[in-house]
């Protein structure tokens, strides 16, 4: 610690105003106030001391986010060794482990640190224009980007899109905490519409050279559910879909609740992302009002669906429609983004509600995009200023009524 | 059910403005503040609700291909519809001046907050575009084209009171400057286009 104190302080007065570096100070004073607590205050405006500050908060998301990245390395190579028939679901989860991390690791790596390189040097560039300091929002939406792409995604296709998200998305709008949109989510839509060919289909798992054994199915549990819309409830390929969803298939509730399922690297395991959400509320960054409330919004629209029961979809249990695909990861990691959620407390309730019900509405009714809560959530995350706007509406209309009645 | 449907899909999946992107004018230039944006909203709301089945009528009794036979069987061939574009633009335009005159009555403060942008609802094109919308997917019953045209209405409502909401929420952000103003709000128009596109192509 002491050493790199020592560091710095040495090569400080280089990037000082009037140095000869002094155009790579924000790359310095990010580094520095990394590493230490930075030795300035705040300068004019209200002040509050607190041992929590954003580089803080930051971190302990990215350490809630930490269980879903590692179960998707596992399960990245898990999949892989599955589908050339290396293994068969019989075998423990314990066998060949290292190999699978391995290939795991061989695939996610590179995707997390394209994500970072790129944004994160964009956001330096930014930066050094803007005269601002960089913040470390981009740390969150760096590692929430590879935990929502598929294994196999193209890594310029990844780079354009981060690029996309983090200038149309967040720099336009003036830097960290002021997006609109949640930052990730905008990388994932820009790559779904912009390369629908590259976004579906097999892409779910690590192919390699080798080709896939026969019943070795890639695609994702929703991808499949989506395939049995429009056909006779009945029918064979009907019946043969939803055989897969029973307690022996392969999209089980128990495979889909501990994840080893094909899927995107950080959605699969509920099990993991509920313990990234458990850090989450015990810390209290994580809304736990979102939270709850987006959970009885898809839970009340998967029961709704129950009733109506008109398609093979439709009649998933809610239970097992919320731990299959995204939901449980938009819940915990994308809809309680403080930036773009919604700010008043029962803003928040029905932000929540809303984005849990249109998550599973869409994935329902819209067979084009299997995957309902990114859309729900970005379409949520429009409607939140609107939300908050009529919430503080009606609790000015509430506090003047009744200041009339006191002193009428 | 089948009135249900057409007002939903109306609002979300073909919204005027996500969708087809009509009536960007006063969105654009109306939505700095949610009050005016509201404002303007029911008034798009009112306009279409009443303009929509009027011209349907017309369409129904006057323009269309033997819309004529109820003066005489013999009319049966004449096809007015080379009118449908003026007549429906009187009319609106007659809706408007109507509009106008009860907001000036009713409630001055929006009617001087909306200045130049209500007169211009004549000219907006998602009015004339929910009135030939209604003409080329020929809604059977004059109900059904009512219930579009609401629902339109409140699909273009809900657009510009959301973006009013979210420039109201960046008023103090840290746009670059060549962005400020109108250059964001286009941005932001094109991400919430992305954030609707979540509604197209669902049959109800």
């Amino acid at each position: 610690m002491k050493a790199i104190h020592n560091l710095i302080s040495k090569v400080k007065p280089n990037f000082e105003e009037g140095g000869k570096l002094s155009r790579f100070w924000v790359v310095f004073d990010s580094l520095e106030t990394f590493a230490f607590t930075p030795g300035h205050t705040t300068s004019k405006g209200a002040h509050i001391r607190d041992s929590i500050d954003m580089k803080r908060t930051m971190m302990m998301v990215i350490l809630a986010m930490v269980p879903a990245l590692l179960f998707g390395t596992w399960n990245a190579g898990h999949q892989y060794y599955l589908s050339i028939g290396e293994i068969t679901t019989l075998d423990g989860l314990g066998t060949m482990f290292w190999e699978k991390i391995g290939i795991g690791a061989q695939k996610v790596l590179p995707i997390v640190a394209v994500s970072y390189g790129v944004g994160l040097g964009i956001e330096f560039i930014f930066a050094g224009i803007r005269k601002h300091s960089i913040n470390e929002g981009f740390l969150v939406s760096g590692m929430l980007i590879p935990l929502i792409m598929p294994v196999d995604v193209p890594l310029w296709m990844l780079a354009v899109a981060v690029a996309f998200a983090v200038i149309i998305g967040k720099e336009v709008f003036g830097g960290t905490g002021m997006n609109i949109i949640n930052v990730a989510l905008t990388a994932r839509a820009f790559m779904f519409f912009a390369y629908p060919k590259q976004m579906s289909g097999e892409i779910w798992i690590h192919q390699g050279e080798t080709a896939a054994i026969d019943g070795y199915s890639g695609a994702t549990a929703l991808g499949e559910l989506a395939n049995t819309v429009g056909k006779a409830a009945g029918s064979t390929e009907v019946t043969g879909i939803m055989s897969n969803f029973s307690l022996d298939g392969v999209y089980s509730m128990s495979n889909a609740f501990f994840g080893l399922i094909p899927g995107s690297i950080g959605e699969t395991s509920a099990l993991a992302i509920l313990l990234g959400g458990a850090i989450l509320l015990f810390t209290g960054i994580g809304s736990w009002r979102i939270m709850l409330s987006f959970l009885i919004g898809g839970l009340a629209m998967g029961a709704i669906f129950n009733l109506a029961g008109a398609n093979a979809f439709m009649e998933v249990n809610p239970v097992h429609q919320i731990i299959i695909g995204g939901f449980m990861f938009g819940m915990v990691f994308m809809a309680t983004d403080p930036v773009t959620a919604a700010q008043t407390n029962t803003g928040k309730l029905i932000y929540g509600f809303f984005g849990g019900f249109f998550s599973i509405m869409i994935r329902v009714f819209n067979p084009a995009y299997p995957e309902g809560v990114m859309m729900a959530i970005l379409f949520m995350n429009v409607m939140a200023p609107m939300i908050d706007h009529y919430v503080i509406a009606s609790n000015i209309k509430r506090r003047e009524k009744r200041m009339k009645l006191q002193t009428a | 059910m089948e009135y249900f449907s057409i007002f939903v899909k109306g609002i979300f999946v073909e919204n005027m403005i996500f969708a087809y992107f009509l009536g960007m004018c006063s969105y654009l230039a109306v939505s700095k503040t949610v009050k005016t944006a509201v404002g303007l909203g029911f008034a798009v709301i009112f306009v279409l609700g009443i303009t929509v089945p009027i011209n349907y009528l017309l369409e129904e009794f006057v323009l269309k291909e033997g819309a004529l036979t109820w003066i005489d069987p013999s009319y049966s061939t004449i096809d007015l519809s080379f009118l449908s574009f003026i007549m429906f633009i009187a009319v609106i335009a007659s809706i408007v001046q109507l509009v106008e005159m009860i907001v000036e009555k009713f409630a001055p403060a929006l009617y001087g907050a909306l200045g130049i942008f209500l007169p211009l609802i004549a000219v907006n094109c998602s009015i004339l575009g929910g009135a030939l919308f209604m003409q080329e997917r020929q809604y059977p019953t004059i109900g059904e084209a009512t219930v579009f045209g609401l629902g339109s209405g409140v699909g273009w409502w809900l657009a510009i009171v959301a973006i009013a909401a979210i420039r109201e929420k960046i008023r103090y952000s840290h746009v670059p400057a060549p962005l400020k103003g109108l250059g964001i709000t286009f941005i932001i128009t094109g991400l919430m286009g992305m954030a609707f596109m979540s509604f197209m192509g669902i049959e109800i």
